[in-house]
């Protein structure tokens, strides 16, 4: 019995090599010395960390969750919006050596003997009071144009698909690392106690595309329940969540609450806090039976909802139905609904392709903001879409302007942020006349980090997990608050 | 007890440490001392923390009546005496002598002088032990005083404040722009520095007089031009220029507050001009409405405590309660549907009604009783009550909801009858109100006798049509080579 009473954290086999070592060399020495070396001691700054409780913002935050569209395989921003005439004017030419200024190559186009400047596909318009310029390709994100903030100055240090998106998520170009949505939902924790806080949806154009894997919605060495949960298509939006034939959900309930004391016991033995964590989860399953097929049925949206993300919501795995998953989803507490839309890889054939991308998402993505922005959820929801780098000025194979292709370009590039606390109408930054280089207001990938946790009422050098000895940061060592984006 | 001093060269020195000062102190105006001599003033700051500790340990002494070392004594005045004279010559740079630099240079010299007089009476053991004592009384009060104004001249008149008494006033609601907001930033970041105690560089910046007139630099501010005005330029230097204000180690001025203080100055740097007077387009008005608007956490800050406890027993499965950051008390309370209604997660909210500040009880079928309980969160700022079955009688009951921002109440079944309601609640910055049985005269009249509120009615018009229209995306026409 007094085995059992015992608090998981003394547990005597929670003790380890580290700990023992670690131990030993504490004396009262040490910590007065250790408490000379805090370089924070005096200073008037921040409030230590122990003071911040976990699960609660820092600040009053702006945005309560967020939707992230992301367009996989990067997006042109000279198809989309970064209007660049000069290119018109000079089409043909060879990119000067002077603007390229030894950007490395990837290896699709370090062999090519020129680069030639190639101008957009579609044309470009200015919308809205702002006048935003937006290409031909996105007449309906076009028409929000002053609901969105478009920042044309994004920069990124990698130049190939996965440690790009990988960065993108988890703030290094390795591996490893949690991902935004798990470090939102391990700073901010749950709103809903019957969903997952961050979930993950996705959908694939008939563009070029690579591969996703479940790696961008890892935890990392945050607790798995930060983890983001994949909502597929179709009948069983969560694998093996349904009970099988012939099991009531009051067998269930016996089975769990059987399982989960055997579990308890075993947790008391090994003090593993995983053990803990698959408990939380046995039984967020047990909810989700009930709320996930709530959530995924569309079936009471009114016709006007249907209508304005467009007849592909009704499909489910479309990029429209994951749009109208991810409103839904929002309403119900989800803290980070990312979507993928894959194709965006356009090496060749992008005037095509590319069309038929935006086809895919065009519609639905603006429908999402009017949607949200009706609702008024636009007031604490942030949305954001983009890619993971941008494409190169230049063509990449053959120069036929039916048919040309961009290589990965990761200077400049851009993306469009709506609500929870952004600026509205407003475009951000400044590439050169060959939308190469960023000549004003640039926005590393740590500061949209930096800027994106200060919405969600987070200081970025203040959320922090202590792992293999050191404490880490979504922005590691670096990133600034954008505070010119901030409404 | 005489002291046992044998060291003549000690005396020597005291006494013309002793005569240079006095002769200091009378030719002040008559003295323009070389730049290295000038210099020595800079040591004044690192100087003064030794005759301080000295001259007590040694006022400490004698009252306990233990034996003064005489080479303690000795170095003490020294020192008192290099402080005060380098102390002289750094008071000589700042030119214009506020109240606070008098006192302390007169306080200053007289604990050096003091000290001076006691060395001489323990030196010559001429000094009653009585008298010696109440010298040493006078010492602690001149270094107590001479160090508190030397302080608060470096760092400003409320270096001592308590946590949190820093309160700055309320903007009122129709500021005058230069006495409620250019003051005001110029008071939290500038006149440390340039007030009448200390008036660096000449400038004084606690008037509107003053600051028109400038400093050693020129024309501080240029009525209607930024560009030539002195504080702007330096105020918009990169941050490692010599020049830059405020001074590397002090906090610079927001974006915010400098583009405040352009567009002040650009509009004539008026000190009668208000914020009504502006023009609507005026980007002045938003940098000074949002600087209006209270940091919410302040805001909050007057709410009754509530535990976590009390917060954790009331959370449930489908009941979520947190608070809104940190360790606030004001809460945001969300229910999400569950398998089986129950209209208790809601009533069981009262003891903390007047904690809740945000509410979203979106599609749950609350009755009349729930409203009941959200009337009682006097405190509600946020409201989500759409798609439930309110009605205009239910509504009127929420009236007393006055510091409600943000309502949703669309796709219900409230009518004509609630517009009033909307009207009356003065801080109602938005509505979203589509889908409901109120008439478009009413919500015409409401938007008219509310301009400023946001009043959102669901997508319309041309809008709808746009999207509800079949895929619209033009078929590609590549660009031909010329």
């Amino acid at each position: 019995m007094e085995e059992k009473n015992k608090l998981p954290d003394e547990n005597p086999l929670k003790v380890n090599r580290r700990h023992f070592f670690s131990q030993l060399s504490v004396g009262i020495g040490s910590l007065a010395l250790g408490s000379l070396l805090i370089p924070d001691l005096f200073k008037n700054g921040p409030e230590a960390l122990t003071v911040r409780p976990l699960g609660i913002p820092h600040f009053a935050p702006k945005a309560k969750r967020v939707i992230y569209l992301f367009q996989a395989g990067a997006p042109s921003q000279l198809e989309t919006f970064d209007y660049k005439p000069t290119l018109e004017k000079r089409m043909g030419e060879d990119l000067p050596d002077s603007v390229r200024n030894g950007q490395r190559l990837t290896g699709m186009t370090s062999g090519q003997e020129r680069f030639p400047l190639m101008p957009s596909a579609a044309k470009f318009r200015q919308y809205g009071k702002s006048g935003a310029w937006v290409s031909d390709f996105f007449p309906h994100i076009a028409r929000i144009a002053d609901d969105i903030c478009i920042i044309r100055s994004m920069h990124t240090e990698a130049i190939n698909h996965d440690p790009a998106i990988t960065f993108f998520q988890t703030g290094s170009q390795q591996s490893g690392r949690p991902c935004m949505g798990s470090w939102m939902s391990y700073g901010l924790g749950s709103e809903n106690k019957n969903l997952p806080s961050f979930v993950v949806l996705t959908s694939r154009g008939k563009g070029n595309s690579q591969g996703l894997y479940s790696k961008l919605w890892s935890s990392g060495f945050l607790d798995s329940k930060h983890q983001g949960v994949l909502l597929r298509a179709g009948k069983d939006p969560v694998l093996y969540l349904n009970d099988p034939e012939g099991i009531s959900r009051s067998d269930k309930r016996h089975l769990l609450d059987q399982v989960s004391s055997l579990n308890k016991l075993h947790h008391v033995e090994t003090g593993d806090d995983e053990i803990e964590s698959r408990i939380a989860q046995y039984e967020m399953a047990y909810r989700m039976q009930i709320s996930v097929p709530d959530v995924m049925d569309i079936s009471k949206e009114p016709e006007s909802t249907i209508k304005l993300y467009g007849e592909d919501c009704q499909v489910p795995g479309t990029y429209a139905a994951n749009c109208l998953q991810a409103r839904r989803l929002a309403e119900n507490g989800v803290r980070f609904i990312q979507l993928y839309h894959q194709g965006w890889d356009q090496h060749g054939n992008l005037p095509n392709e590319m069309a038929g991308q935006a086809r895919d998402v065009d519609k639905a993505s603006a429908a999402l903001v009017l949607d949200l922005k009706q609702r008024g959820m636009l007031e604490d929801t942030l949305v954001i879409w983009g890619g993971e780098f941008g494409r190169s000025n230049y063509c990449q194979g053959n120069f036929d302007p039916k048919n040309y292709g961009r290589d990965h370009h990761p200077r400049a590039f851009s993306i469009w942020m709506a609500g929870g606390g952004i600026k509205p109408g407003i475009t951000y930054g400044e590439t050169d006349e060959f939308g190469y280089n960023i000549i004003k207001n640039p926005v590393h990938i740590n500061d949209f980090h930096a800027t994106l946790m200060h919405t969600m009422g987070l200081d970025h050098e203040q959320l922090t997990y202590k792992y293999q000895g050191r404490r880490f940061r979504l922005t590691d060592v670096a990133g600034n608050v954008v505070n010119d984006l901030l409404a | 007890m005489t002291l046992n001093f044998n060291k003549r060269w000690a005396d020597y020195i005291i006494l013309s440490l002793s005569i240079f000062f006095v002769f200091c102190l009378l030719f002040e105006s008559y003295i323009a001392p070389p730049a290295l001599v000038a210099w020595l003033g800079q040591w004044h700051p690192v100087l003064l923390h030794f005759p301080i500790v000295l001259l007590l340990i040694a006022i400490v002494l004698k009252f306990v009546g233990t034996r003064i070392p005489p080479m303690l004594l000795t170095v003490a005045v020294i020192s008192a005496l290099l402080t005060a004279i380098t102390g002289f010559l750094l008071g000589l740079k700042s030119g214009n002598k506020g109240d606070l630099l008098y006192w302390h240079q007169w306080l200053g010299a007289g604990v050096a002088l003091t000290a001076v007089v006691w060395y001489y009476l323990e030196r010559t053991g001429h000094g009653a032990h009585r008298a010696l004592k109440g010298l040493g009384a006078v010492l602690i009060v001149f270094i107590g005083f001479a160090g508190h104004y030397g302080g608060t001249i470096t760092h400003g008149e409320d270096f001592l404040a308590l946590p949190g008494s820093r309160q700055e006033e309320k903007i009122p609601d129709n500021p005058l722009i230069y006495e409620h907001v250019v003051n005001r930033i110029l008071k939290r970041r500038c006149v440390k520095c340039h007030n009448p105690n200390k008036t660096k560089g000449e400038l004084l910046m606690t008037s509107h007089d003053h600051l028109l007139k400038g400093g050693e630099s020129g024309s501080t501010v240029i009525p209607g031009d930024p560009d030539k005005s002195e504080i702007i330029r330096r105020l918009t230097l990169p941050d490692d220029d010599d020049d830059h204000m405020p001074p590397e180690g002090e906090s610079p001025l927001t974006p915010d507050e400098v583009e405040i203080l352009e567009r002040w100055i650009a509009l004539g740097a008026s000190d009668t001009l208000r914020l009504d007077h502006l023009d609507p387009t005026e980007a002045l008005l938003t940098l000074i409405k949002e600087m209006m608007e209270p940091d919410p956490l302040e805001k909050w800050a007057l709410l009754p405590d509530v535990a976590d406890s009390t917060l954790q027993h009331l959370n449930s499965d489908y009941v979520t309660i947190t608070r809104l950051a940190g360790t606030t008390n004001a809460v945001r309370v969300v229910m999400y549907m569950p398998p089986e209604y129950d209209p208790n997660h809601i009533l069981n909210l009262r003891p903390i009604s007047d904690n809740i500040v945000e509410f979203d009880l979106s599609g749950l079928p609350i009755g009349e009783r729930e409203l009941g309980l959200v009337a009682a969160c006097t405190n509600l700022e946020w409201l989500e009550i759409d798609r439930t079955p309110v009605t205009d009688a239910a509504m009127d009951t929420l009236n007393v909801l006055s510091k409600l921002r943000l309502l949703k109440v669309y796709d219900t079944e409230i009518g004509d009858e609630s517009v009033p309601l909307f009207m009356n609640w003065e801080h109602l910055e938005k509505l979203f109100l589509w889908n409901t049985r109120i008439s478009e005269n009413a919500l015409a009249s409401l938007k008219s006798a509310k301009p400023d509120l946001s009043v959102e009615d669901g997508i319309t018009g041309d809008l709808e049509a746009f999207f509800v229209a079949e895929d619209s995306i033009p078929k590609q026409d590549p660009p031909q080579i010329p």
